[in-house]
C-alpha cells in the first residue's frame, strides 16, 4: 500500500506496523506529529497499546524503561532539548539492556532558540550506549522504524532512529507501507530475554561492585559489535520481503572515484544530484552515505575509502573545540590504513540550525577539496570561511 | 556476589549476567519501615448528597447505575426519596449547583437521571407494604410533599399512619399549584398511589379544624402538621380591593389545575418573580393571553428556577423588570390598567438581595384585563391550638420537626422559608425520624439522642437508611462524614464529556396545550449521564492507586476493594495524590 505522508507519520506507521505495546512521550516540535498520530491510533483502537502521558521527556524514557522491563515493546519520540533532558535515562535504558526504540527528529540545540535541524542533539548522546541510525528518505524512515525493533530486541540494546527536522519530518513523500502480515513475519512479538516478575520481585539496575562492572560493560560492547552483523542479516530479511535495502553504509557511484563525499541524513539526497551532474561531466566523484553512527561502521568505511585520493566529509554538527563529528570518526577509522592508501580528508561544517545545504554549496566543497593538497585545518566552516 | 576483594575481577569461571538484577528478592527489604505517614481508604461524601434537601444518596445511585445495577439504584433512590418521578421534574435541583463536575466541564444532569429512574419505578408494580411493627399511630395533616414524605417514612418505620387532606385529591401544592405541563397528573397520581400502597390511610376532603376537630387527633400518638401555605399575600395595590380582575395567582392556578379554563382577557400582567409567578404566566399564556411579568428587582434577584424563567421567555412571556404596581386605574367602573412605579436597586436587605427603591416621579401605566399577583403566600395556622408556638407566621420546630408542644411535629411550607418541594420532602423525613424517636422514648426504649450529625450526608439532610441502620448496597471503606471538595480531588484522570440536556417540546405548540413540555432523557442518555458522575469522595474501584503504587504494595481484595501491604508501603502518598476522588487519606495514625 503506497501512501503519501510526512516523515513523522512514516515513523507513526512504522510503530503501528511493529505492534508496539507501550508508548510514552512528551510533545516537542518538530516531533509532536509522530506521537499525535500514535495517540489517535491508540484512541481509535487500531493500535492496542498503552499510551502513557507524562510531564517530561525524562519521565517518558523512564516509563519506556518500565514498560520494557515488563517485557513489552516500547517506543518514544523526541527532539533536541527533550532528548537532552532524557540523558540520564538513556544510560539506564542502555545499561539495563532494554530494547527501547526512539525516534529523534534532529533539531539544533538552544540557545539561540531554534526549531530547525542539525545533528548536535543526537550526536551529543553518542556515548550513552544507544545504536544510532540516520535516515535519508521517508521510506527509509518507515523501514528503519520497524527494523529498529528487530535490531534492538536481538542484541538487547536501545535504538535511536534519526530524521532531519522539516526536510523529512514535515515533508511529504510517497511511502510504500508494508502490509501487516509481512511485517509480522519479519518482526514477531517480543520475547524478552529477561523481565520483571512481580511474583518474584527483584531490583533492576541494582548495585554492581568493581569486580563485575567492567565485564558488564564489556558485554554491552560485544553486543554493539554484534549489532553490525545483525543489522546486515536483518536487512537481508527485510529485502527478501520488501525488496528494499538501505545499508549501514551506502556507496553511491564510487567506482574509480578519486574524490568521495561522506554524508548523512538529507544532505545525502542533495549530494546525489551533485554527483550525478559531475559524473555527467566526466568527473570521478562518488558518495558514501553513513546511516549507522553507533556502532560505527569502521570496517566498511575503511574498505570503501582506502585508496581514494581525497575525501570530503560534510558535517551538519560540530563538536566545539574539535571539529565535525563524522569527519573525526572517519579520520579515526582511517588511521590504520597504510599511508600510501590513506586518503586526504577534508572536513566541512555546514547547515547548522537548519541552514539550507544546496547543490551549489556542495559544488563549492568539491571545488575546494580539489584545489588544495592538504586541508588548512580539520574543519572548514561553509558560509563563514568558505 | 563473592566476598573478598571486590576491586579485583570475579572468578573467570563465574557467569556474569548482562543486566544488573539483584540476586535476592526485593521482598527481603520491608520498605514499610521507612514511613512516617500512611495511606488509608476513607470514603467521603459527595457534595450532591450534602446539597440535597431531601437527603438522597445521589452519588450512591449514580455508582450503581454505572455498574449496570439499575434496579438497585432505583431501590436506593426510593429509600430516601418517596417521589423521584416528581422531584426529577419539579425540583430546583440544588444538587447540580453543588456538583463538583461543574469545575471540570458541566454539572451532571442529576434531575434527568432521577426522573428516568423515577419513571422506571412507576412502571413497575409497587412493593408490598412494609410490615406494621409499632402499635402507635400518627396523624398527618396535609398530603403535600412534606405530609406524604413523613407518612411514607413513618410507614416504613412500622407505624400506622392516617393522612388528612382538605382537598378532594391528595398532593397538596404539587396538585394545586404546579401546572400540568410541568408535572403531568398521571405521574402525580401514580406516585401518590405508590406512596399510599405503603399502607397509609388517606382521607381526602377532610379538613382538620372543621371536618375533624383538632381534639379528635388525641386518638393518635403523634401529629405531623403540614398543611402548606395557601394564602396569597396582600398585593397592596391602591384600589385593588373588590376588583375581580385583580386576583391572587395561586387561586388562578388552583382553578386551572382543577381543569377550569378561566377567561383572562387579552392582556395579563403577573406580579412577582418566583415560581408561582412563572407558573401563572405560562398558564395564562396557554389560555391565549399576552403575558407580561412585572418584577420589582432585576433578573439576577429572581427566586424562580432559572430553567422555568428560560422556558417562560422561550414561550413568549414578556418581562418588565424594576417595576412595581401601585394603583388600579378604572374607567366607568371597569378595570382598565395598572399604574406602576419604576424602581432602582438600593442597599441589600436581610435576604442579601439589593432592596428595590422607588424612583421618585417615575411611573407608567400598563393596560391589562387581568392582574395575577404572585408575591408569596402565608400560612393559615388558625386551626392550631395556642400551645403550639409560632413565629413570623411559621410553626416553630427543632431540627427533627418537633414543635414546642410534643407530640405535635410540623414541616413543609409551614416551617420553611424559602419553600421548595425538596425542602418539604426533607422536612417530612426528619420529622418521621423525630416522631419515631419520640415514640420509642415514650415507650420506654433506651434510645439516647438521635445522632443527627451522623445521619446527615456531610451536613446535608438526614438519611433514612442510616437511621434504620440498613445495609448500604455500596461497600464503603471507613466512611468519613465530610463533604469532599474539588480541590481534594485530582482532576487529571478525568475526561471531559458534554452534559446531556433534556429534550423539550417544540415551543410553537405550547400556547394551546397543557401537555408536558420537558421530555427528559432517554434511558440510554440517562445512563450515559449517570456515567458522567465522578463518584466524588468514594472509591469506585478505578484501580489508579494500584497502578501508581511504586512498591506494588496495593492489591485487590476478593470483594473488589483494595488492601495495602503495610510491610512494603513506604508512605510515599502517591496513591492519595493520584486518587481522582479524594478517597485515600494520608495519616500519621497507626504508625
Amino acid at each position: 500500500m503506497k501512501k503519501v505522508m510526512i516523515g513523522n507519520h512514516a515513523v507513526s506507521w512504522g510503530v503501528l506496523r511493529s505492534r508496539v505495546e507501550v508508548i510514552s512521550a512528551y510533545p516537542i516540535t518538530p516531533q509532536t506529529q509522530i506521537v499525535e498520530a500514535l495517540s489517535d491510533m491508540v484512541a481509535d483502537g487500531s493500535l492496542p497499546a498503552q499510551y502513557i502521558k507524562v510531564e517530561s521527556e525524562h519521565s517518558a524514557m523512564a516509563a519506556c524503561i518500565g514498560g520494557s522491563i515488563a517485557g513489552t515493546r516500547t517506543f518514544t519520540a523526541t527532539s533536541a532539548q527533550g532528548l537532552a533532558l532524557m540523558h540520564e535515562m538513556l544510560h539506564w535504558a542502555a545499561g539495563g539492556r532494554l530494547p527501547v526504540v526512539m525516534a529523534n527528529v534532529n533539531r539544533a540545540m538552544a540557545p539561540g532558540w531554534t526549531i530547525w535541524t542539525d545533528q548536535n542533539d543526537s550526536l551529543s548522546q553518542r556515548d550513552t550506549g544507544w545504536i544510532q541510525l540516520y535516515c535519508e528518505t521517508n521510506q527509509e524512515v518507515f523501514d528503519t522504524t520497524i527494523q529498529a525493533f528487530k535490531l534492538a530486541e536481538t542484541v538487547n540494546l536501545p535504538v535511536m532512529l534519526v530524521l532531519d527536522a522539516f526536510f523529512l519530518s514535515h515533508t511529504s513523500e510517497p511511502v510504500d507501507v508494508t502490509e501487516q502480515e509481512d511485517v509480522d513475519l519479519f518482526l514477531p512479538q517480543r520475547e524478552a530475554t529477561f523481565k520483571m516478575d512481580t511474583s518474584d520481585p527483584h531490583a533492576f539496575g541494582a548495585l554492581v561492585r568493581p569486580d563485575a562492572y567492567t565485564e558488564m560493560r564489556w558485554q554491552q560492547q560485544e553486543s554493539m559489535r554484534e549489532a553490525r552483523d545483525v543489522f546486515r542479516q536483518m536487512e537481508d530479511e527485510w529485502e527478501a520481503i520488501t525488496g528494499r535495502r538501505h545499508g549501514a553504509v551506502e556507496a553511491y557511484r564510487t567506482e574509480d572515484a578519486d574524490l568521495l563525499l561522506v554524508t548523512s541524513g538529507t544532505i545525502t539526497s542533495t549530494a546525489r544530484t551533485v554527483v550525478d551532474e559531475r559524473r555527467a561531466d566526466g568527473e570521478k566523484v562518488g558518495l558514501i552515505k553513513v546511516k549507522m553512527f553507533r556502532p560505527f561502521p569502521t570496517d566498511e568505511l575503511r574498505g570503501l575509502l582506502a585508496g581514494v585520493d581525497r575525501v570530503a566529509v560534510l558535517d551538519r554538527n560540530i563538536s566545539p573545540g574539535h571539529g565535525g563529528i563524522f569527519a573525526e570518526e572517519t579520520r579515526s577509522a582511517l588511521y590504520d590504513v597504510p599511508p600510501e592508501d590513506r586518503p586526504t580528508l577534508f572536513g566541512y561544517v555546514l547547515g547548522l540550525g537548519g541552514r539550507d545545504v544546496t547543490p551549489s554549496v556542495i559544488n563549492d566543497i568539491i571545488d575546494n577539496t580539489r584545489s588544495k593538497d592538504q586541508p588548512e585545518r580539520e574543519d572548514l566552516w561553509v558560509g563563514v570561511e568558505l | 556476589m563473592s566476598e573478598g576483594d571486590v576491586t579485583k575481577p570475579l572468578d573467570t569461571g563465574r557467569n556474569i549476567p548482562p543486566v544488573a538484577i539483584s540476586e535476592t528478592s526485593t521482598l527481603v527489604n520491608p520498605t514499610g519501615s521507612w514511613k512516617y505517614i500512611m495511606p488509608r481508604y476513607e470514603d467521603r461524601v459527595a457534595p450532591c448528597n450534602a446539597g440535597c434537601p431531601v437527603g438522597i444518596d445521589i452519588e450512591g445511585y449514580m455508582y450503581l447505575i454505572g455498574q449496570g445495577r439499575l434496579q438497585e439504584a432505583a431501590d436506593l433512590l426510593v429509600r430516601e426519596n418517596p417521589m423521584p418521578a416528581v422531584t426529577g421534574r419539579v425540583c430546583h435541583h440544588p444538587c447540580e449547583n453543588s456538583c463538583n463536575r461543574a469545575s471540570l466541564d458541566e454539572a451532571v444532569a442529576i434531575h434527568s437521571v432521577e426522573r428516568r429512574l423515577g419513571d422506571m419505578i412507576l412502571a413497575a408494580p409497587p412493593p408490598p407494604a412494609p410490615e406494621r411493627t409499632r402499635i402507635e399511630t400518627v396523624a398527618v395533616i396535609g398530603s403535600g410533599p412534606a405530609g406524604l414524605s413523613c407518612a411514607y417514612f413513618l410507614a416504613r418505620l412500622g407505624y400506622g399512619v392516617t393522612v388528612f387532606e382538605a382537598a378532594t385529591e391528595a398532593g397538596g401544592m404539587l396538585r394545586l399549584g404546579i401546572p400540568e405541563y410541568r408535572l403531568p397528573r398521571a405521574i402525580l397520581d401514580r406516585q401518590i398511589d405508590r406512596i399510599q400502597a405503603a399502607g397509609i390511610d388517606l382521607r381526602t376532603s377532610t379538613r382538620v379544624g372543621t371536618d375533624v376537630p383538632w381534639t379528635d387527633l388525641d386518638e393518635f400518638d403523634a401529629v405531623f402538621v403540614a398543611p402548606g401555605a395557601h394564602l396569597g399575600k396582600d398585593s397592596r395595590i391602591e384600589g385593588a380591593e373588590g376588583v375581580s380582575a385583580i386576583r391572587p395567582g395561586l387561586e388562578f392556578l388552583k382553578d386551572v389545575n382543577a381543569g377550569e379554563r378561566p377567561d383572562l382577557g387579552e392582556h395579563v400582567i403577573v406580579v412577582g418573580g418566583g415560581n408561582t409567578a412563572m407558573d401563572c404566566a405560562r398558564s395564562a399564556l396557554r389560555l391565549g393571553a399576552d403575558v407580561t411579568v412585572l418584577y420589582r428587582r432585576t433578573p439576577r434577584e429572581m427566586p424562580a428556577i432559572p430553567q422555568e424563567v428560560r422556558e417562560a421567555k422561550q414561550e413568549g412571556v414578556q418581562f418588565e423588570f424594576l417595576a412595581a404596581p401601585i394603583r388600579v386605574e378604572m374607567e366607568d367602573g371597569d378595570f382598565t390598567a395598572i399604574t406602576c412605579q419604576r424602581m432602582e436597586l438600593g442597599e441589600p436587605d436581610e435576604s442579601g438581595r439589593r432592596r428595590p427603591v422607588p424612583i421618585e416621579g417615575d411611573v407608567f401605566t400598563a393596560q391589562a384585563d387581568t392582574v395575577l399577583t404572585a408575591i408569596g403566600e402565608d400560612c393559615d395556622l388558625s386551626f392550631l391550638p395556642d400551645e403550639i408556638g409560632t413565629k413570623w407566621g411559621l410553626v416553630e420546630v427543632d431540627a427533627l420537626g418537633e414543635s414546642t408542644s410534643a407530640p405535635v411535629f410540623a414541616g413543609g411550607d409551614v416551617v420553611d422559608l424559602p419553600r421548595s418541594v425538596a425542602d418539604a420532602l426533607g422536612g417530612g423525613k426528619r420529622a418521621a425520624i423525630g416522631i419515631d424517636h419520640f415514640l420509642r422514648e415514650k415507650a420506654g426504649e433506651d434510645v439516647g439522642e438521635v445522632p443527627l450529625n451522623d445521619l446527615r450526608y456531610g451536613g446535608g439532610n438526614v438519611s433514612a437508611l442510616r437511621y434504620a441502620e440498613d445495609e448500604d448496597p455500596i461497600p464503603r471503606e471507613a466512611p468519613v462524614n465530610e463533604t469532599v471538595t474539588w480541590d481534594q480531588m485530582n482532576p487529571n484522570h478525568f475526561h471531559t464529556a458534554p452534559r446531556h440536556e433534556d429534550h423539550f417540546h417544540d415551543a410553537i405548540d405550547l400556547r394551546s396545550a397543557f401537555g408536558e413540555t420537558n421530555f427528559g432523557l432517554s434511558q440510554k442518555e440517562a445512563i450515559e449521564e449517570a456515567e458522567r458522575c465522578l463518584n466524588c469522595g468514594v472509591c469506585n474501584r478505578c484501580e489508579l492507586c494500584l497502578i501508581f503504587c511504586p512498591d506494588m504494595a496495593i492489591s485487590r481484595r476478593d470483594d473488589g476493594g483494595f488492601e495495602i501491604d503495610m510491610r512494603y508501603c513506604k508512605g510515599c502518598g502517591l496513591c492519595a495524590a493520584e486518587c481522582p476522588r479524594g478517597a485515600v487519606t494520608m495519616t500519621r495514625e497507626g504508625i
